[in-house]
């Protein structure tokens, strides 16, 4: 599957800011069946320095400092993508008991070591009722994979969908004790539960098609950009997607951006602004398929 | 498993806590310095030995100590006492939410602690040993991390530890990334040291110690000398060679990076920072330009390469640390990866205070330097290990609960950093999570601790000790601080020792054999070149501007306020003119109508006084102690019975301005810093005199106006001498407006004001004048060429606005570089 992707983040200020230094996680990855074909940065105003980085998950950063004043800030990135995941065998991955184990006595300390994706990170938090939420739908003689799917579907299940009732700063246990949110929420809750009973999730953004398939029906989330969750499957099938949001397998129709330990080690633009009251933001994404 | 190695003697397994009466009773004496003085038994003590004799090295001390009459021993602690209160040495302490935080006085106790040079080398070497054993483990772990692969470390000490930093992750180049850490140590019933904990975050107290030595010496110099005591300024000097040498040859200063005056040992940020003459550097100081950082001077941006690191460092970095920091530099994080700066200690070493390192340190030793830790450390059971974690469960009554990681930022329980935090405390959350998340706890041996003599009410008494000891990394290896830093417990109780609860410190001296060559921080025996101080950071600068302004705000205040009184005192009416002067103070922010106007006078001085605190760097301690003075003298005014008589306090408190005035005027070095300070001050007064000339001196003056204006601008002296006639309001507003010999009058401000303006950096001769000196000259043409006929209220209030523009402008070209306003993140949803 190739797409043509668009995205579009917009801010204005209420006063004018300068010497503003940002971080920009927006460019798709290359990696696990997924490849980035053309890839193009517009940021305005153009800034003193940008520079592209990695950071220690593997994902592909851009340093920017814009030194003049200046009241607002857009960036755009446009790539073309081709996605070719394989669908795992669900059934046939070890059991949760088995990956708890070899998630405790996982020695890989680079960025994709499951031993990064165990304990609290600065938003996700272990607490008891989460783990006591994963620990009702998820047995330990399961296979992994199955699990997480079954436990995909009860988040969609018996959470609402509702954009604007939560924002980046609500509490994940907020939106737990609440039963909804958007696909941030999902996933953060959905990886306080694993965490909590032992088992490696990370938190992952990027894109989902806008436009589905004929006869299949839209997804939600697909109109700015989507988070979902990566779980360990153990050392032979390594990590793989999974959307709560949409009770399914990140495949694809889901492209990665990129993967940390909650939405502080992902979230697309970061940056500290001197301004005198709230900024309007204008954030949008167009993914199409092309071939 | 394996257990630790035990801290307890041998055969006893329960520590033993006798009440402190038994204790009286068990050594009843005669008369005499040790009279009462009685050690637990089955712990060490550090001046009596097991035969209950005098041991050798405290000998002289004690005989020392036992021919001083007690009028005499009181007189030296006094003396060194005095001296703490005069260098400002203070110590934040968290009371009660609902008081806030308090500052207080430093607890020092005397004798200090004495330990005899032999035993001295010995621990000296453990620890050179262990410094470079820590250096190795920071390598490792932000580097390599073999001690993970080869599982020597479980996964979990390093997945779920706070202070591993990601963004540092792969930081590790080959140069060392700790250059100054800490060791708090503790001595067993067996007589040995034991490590209770590292300290390599940001290690807090070498300056307290410095200070500790400077006043024992007032308190014992005899003893200093007869027991060849060693010294600790050497240390610190190699240490400063040190850190100036790293920025490779380059010749930039190195800098003190500190969270700030909020911070608990900013004191001794300050005190460093200035003894070792390191640039004191607040987050908001620095900018990243590429990966070098630069400090945002009144000079411009300056690079400077090297920082001494007393911020944490999740705090140093917005971006790509902590996303709150509100303290840090954005971009420091990668400026540091990429080599731009050098950070002592790197970010992210933290991580060596994790307790549950404790728990693996001969496997970690063996697999790092290959060979036994010399010195013990206490005995730790992380309990993410199943045979551990029951250990622990099946032990309460005799181990002590801590957490296994170091503490995120916001948590309640979090470090303090001259806490050691040895203490029984299974406080509930612990016991939670020792069910719920092993992993998070580890069980530790509670120590009983050796004990010192101190004095307590004229008596000496044996206290549970701990002491802290510095270590520094030179290019040929690390060397040890002769002496240190030791803690007495409050109580007799061997197992608490915190500053925050009541503990006093002690100097700790190293009796050594040899004479020592006095060394100084002041000369270095160089060839002498005379340099000129670095242009101050912006942020200093501006705090040393307001703090100018402040000073002569509540110096005007105080004038309003005797006037106010003065008049009322001596049976007048209220009338016009009080009406006038309660308007002025109003504009100052003093609430004249309140039943005492000194509420607002405090105000007024306490904002000076913050101001300064912020800038302790900057000025003798004696000018900061001045200000400390002006509002204790108003908050002894305000707590007295009725009656406290406000025109005496105010002629009171307007000589402490005056003394502190003197004093920056008289001491402080007329640079650039200087400048800043006197550029406001000069502000300050201008536009008060020129507004108190506008509402005293007006076509429709009250009676008494006139006199009141000359007493506000102290010129009623000069007026006598100049003008013979009887009071005119020509001849009054010519003297405090226009005359330019006069020091009061507006014109001399202005004068001075753009006489120290052309004197700024960036201010060039012959170069076209900059807004804010073009400000300030036309003003000085206006206040020359006019004339008293024409000085009316709507010409002097038109300067009091022009002086106004003039300090925008001045701000606006030095000071507006950090951030001071919200500062708001970007948010996707």
């Amino acid at each position: 599957m190739i797409y043509d992707l668009a995205l579009k983040i917009g801010y204005e200020y209420p006063s004018d800011v300068k010497d503003a230094r940002h971080i920009l996680r927006v460019r798709p990855l290359t990696e696990r069946g997924q490849r980035l074909v053309t890839n193009r940065l517009t940021i305005t105003p153009q800034p003193d320095e940008s520079r592209a980085d990695r950071d220690f998950f593997g994902n592909a950063l851009d340093h920017v400092l814009i030194l003049p004043s200046h009241d607002g800030l857009s960036v755009t990135m446009r790539a073309r993508v081709e996605v070719n995941r394989a669908r795992p065998d669900l059934a046939a991955t070890p059991d949760v008991a088995e990956i708890r184990a070899m998630a405790a006595a996982a020695r890989d300390s680079d960025g994709d070591g499951p031993m990064h994706f165990l304990g609290d990170s600065r938003i996700v938090r272990l607490s008891e009722p989460l783990t006591a939420y994963a620990a009702e739908t998820i047995k330990d003689d399961q296979p992994i994979g199955e699990a997480m799917l079954a436990f995909s579907k009860r988040i969609r299940e018996e959470f609402d969908y509702a954009p604007g009732k939560t924002t980046v700063s609500t509490p994940l246990e907020d939106a737990f004790a609440r039963r909804e949110g958007v696909c941030q929420d999902f996933a953060h809750i959905m990886i306080a539960a694993l965490r909590g009973i032992g088992l490696p999730a990370a938190y992952v953004s990027g894109f989902l098609r806008t436009t589905p398939p004929p006869g299949k029906p839209r997804l939600e989330g697909a109109d700015a950009m989507h988070a979902w969750v990566d779980v360990w499957l153990g050392p032979d099938h390594g990590w793989a997607g999974f959307d709560p949001t949409n009770a399914m397998l990140a495949l694809d129709d889901h492209v990665v951006v990129a993967v940390g330990r909650d939405y502080g080690d992902v979230a697309p633009i970061d940056g500290v602004l001197i301004t005198a009251g709230p900024q309007k933001t204008t954030h949008s994404v167009d993914m199409k398929e092309v071939g | 498993m394996i257990a630790p190695p035990s801290i307890l003697p041998s055969g006893s397994k329960t520590l033993v806590r006798p009440p402190a009466a038994e204790l009286l009773q068990a050594r009843p004496k005669g008369p005499g310095l040790l009279d009462g003085y009685a050690p637990p038994p089955g712990v060490f003590d550090e001046m009596l030995g097991a035969d209950d004799k005098v041991r050798p090295h405290y000998r002289q001390l004690v005989s020392t100590l036992a021919t001083m009459s007690e009028p005499e021993r009181e007189r030296r602690f006094s003396s060194a006492a005095q001296y703490l209160r005069e260098a400002g040495v203070y110590y934040r302490v968290y009371g009660a939410a609902e008081q806030g935080e308090q500052t207080r006085s430093w607890p020092l106790a005397h004798p200090p602690l004495v330990i005899e040079r032999g035993e001295w080398a010995a621990l000296a070497a453990g620890l050179i040993q262990r410094a470079g054993f820590l250096e190795k483990l920071m390598a490792d772990l932000y580097g390599e991390r073999r001690l993970i692969r080869d599982g020597v470390l479980p996964p979990a000490i390093l997945g779920r530890n706070p202070e591993f930093l990601r963004p540092l992750a792969n930081q590790a180049s080959g140069r060392p990334l700790i250059r100054f850490i800490a060791v708090d140590l503790g001595r067993g019933p067996d007589g040995r040291w034991w490590v209770l904990g590292d300290r390599a975050q940001a290690p807090s107290g070498a300056g307290f110690a410095l200070e500790n030595r400077v006043a024992t010496s007032r308190a014992f110099p005899d003893l200093i000398r007869d027991l060849k005591v060693e010294r600790l300024a050497g240390f610190f000097k190699k240490f400063r060679e040190t850190l100036l040498a790293l920025d490779d040859g380059k010749g930039l200063r190195a800098g003190l990076l500190t969270p700030g005056p909020a911070n608990e040992t900013y004191f001794e940020h300050a005190y460093l920072a200035r003894y070792l003459g390191l640039l004191l550097l607040e987050g908001g100081d620095l900018a990243v330009h590429g990966s070098s950082v630069v400090v945002r001077t009144v000079d411009g941006e300056k690079p400077i390469s090297v920082l001494w690191r007393r911020l944490d460092s999740d705090f140093a970095d917005p971006l790509e640390l902590h996303p709150r920091s509100r303290i840090g530099t954005p971009g420091l994080a990668r400026a540091s990866r990429e080599g731009g700066v050098e950070m002592v200690n790197a970010l992210g070493s933290g991580i060596l205070e994790t307790r549950a390192l404790l728990a693996f340190q001969p496997a970690l030793a063996k697999a790092l330097i290959g060979e036994r830790l010399t010195l013990p450390t206490v005995a730790t059971w992380w309990c993410g290990q199943e045979a551990e974690h029951a250990f622990v469960s099946e032990n309460l009554e005799r181990l002590s609960l801590a957490r296994a990681f170091p503490q995120t930022i916001g948590n309640e329980e979090q470090r303090r950093p001259l806490d050691l935090g040895i203490r029984l405390s299974h406080s509930e959350r612990l016991l939670r999570d020792l069910d719920i998340d092993p992993q998070a706890v580890v069980g530790q041996e509670i120590v009983a601790l050796s004990t010192a003599p101190v004095f307590v009410d004229g008596k000496l008494e044996a206290r549970p000790v701990t002491m802290r000891v510095y270590l520094a990394r030179h290019a040929d290896g690390w060397s040890v601080m002769p002496g240190g830093f030791a803690r007495v417990s409050s109580s007799t109780d061997p197992l608490a020792v915190a500053m925050q609860s009541g503990g006093h410190s002690v100097d700790v001296w190293v009796s050594s054999d040899r004479e020592e060559r006095r060394v100084s921080l002041l000369s270095n025996g160089a060839a002498f070149s005379r340099r000129l101080p670095s242009a101050p950071p912006a942020r200093a600068a501006d705090n040393l501007y307001w703090l100018g302004r402040y000073v002569e705000r509540a110096e005007a205040a105080t004038r309003l306020v005797r006037l106010f009184t003065a008049r009322l005192a001596e049976g007048e009416r209220r009338g016009a003119l009080e009406a006038l002067v309660a308007e002025l103070l109003a504009e100052i922010g003093v609430d004249a109508l309140l039943a005492d106007p000194a509420k607002g006078l405090l105000d007024r001085a306490k904002r000076a006084f913050d101001t300064a605190s912020r800038i302790r760097d900057r000025f003798s301690p004696d000018g900061w102690r001045a200000l400390g003075d002006v509002v204790r003298l108003i908050e002894q005014h305000l707590d007295a019975p009725e009656g406290s008589d406000l025109v005496a306090l105010s002629s009171e408190v307007l000589t402490r301005l005056s003394g502190f005035t003197g004093l920056v005027h008289e001491n402080m070095y007329q640079f650039t810093g200087w400048r800043f300070l006197q550029a406001g001050r000069l502000i300050e007064r201008g536009q008060l005199t020129a507004l108190a000339a506008a509402a005293l001196g007006g076509e429709e003056t009250p009676e008494g106006g006139l006199e009141a204006l000359l007493e506000f601008c102290d010129s009623r002296i000069s007026y006598r001498r100049r003008y013979s006639v009887d009071l005119s309001r020509e001849t009054v507003l010519d003297l405090v407006a226009l005359d330019p010999l006069n020091p009061r009058s507006i014109a001399f401000q202005v004068n001075s004001l753009k006489t120290l303006l052309d004197e700024l950096p960036g201010m060039r001769r012959g170069e076209s004048l900059a807004p804010v000196s073009r400000r300030a000259a036309r003003l000085a043409v206006r206040l020359t060429t006019g004339d008293a006929s024409e000085a009316n209220a709507k010409f002097l209030s038109r300067i009091a606005d022009d002086l106004g523009d003039v300090s925008d402008l001045l701000s606006e070209r030095y000071f507006t570089s950090g951030p001071k306003a919200n500062a708001d993140r970007l948010d996707v949803e």
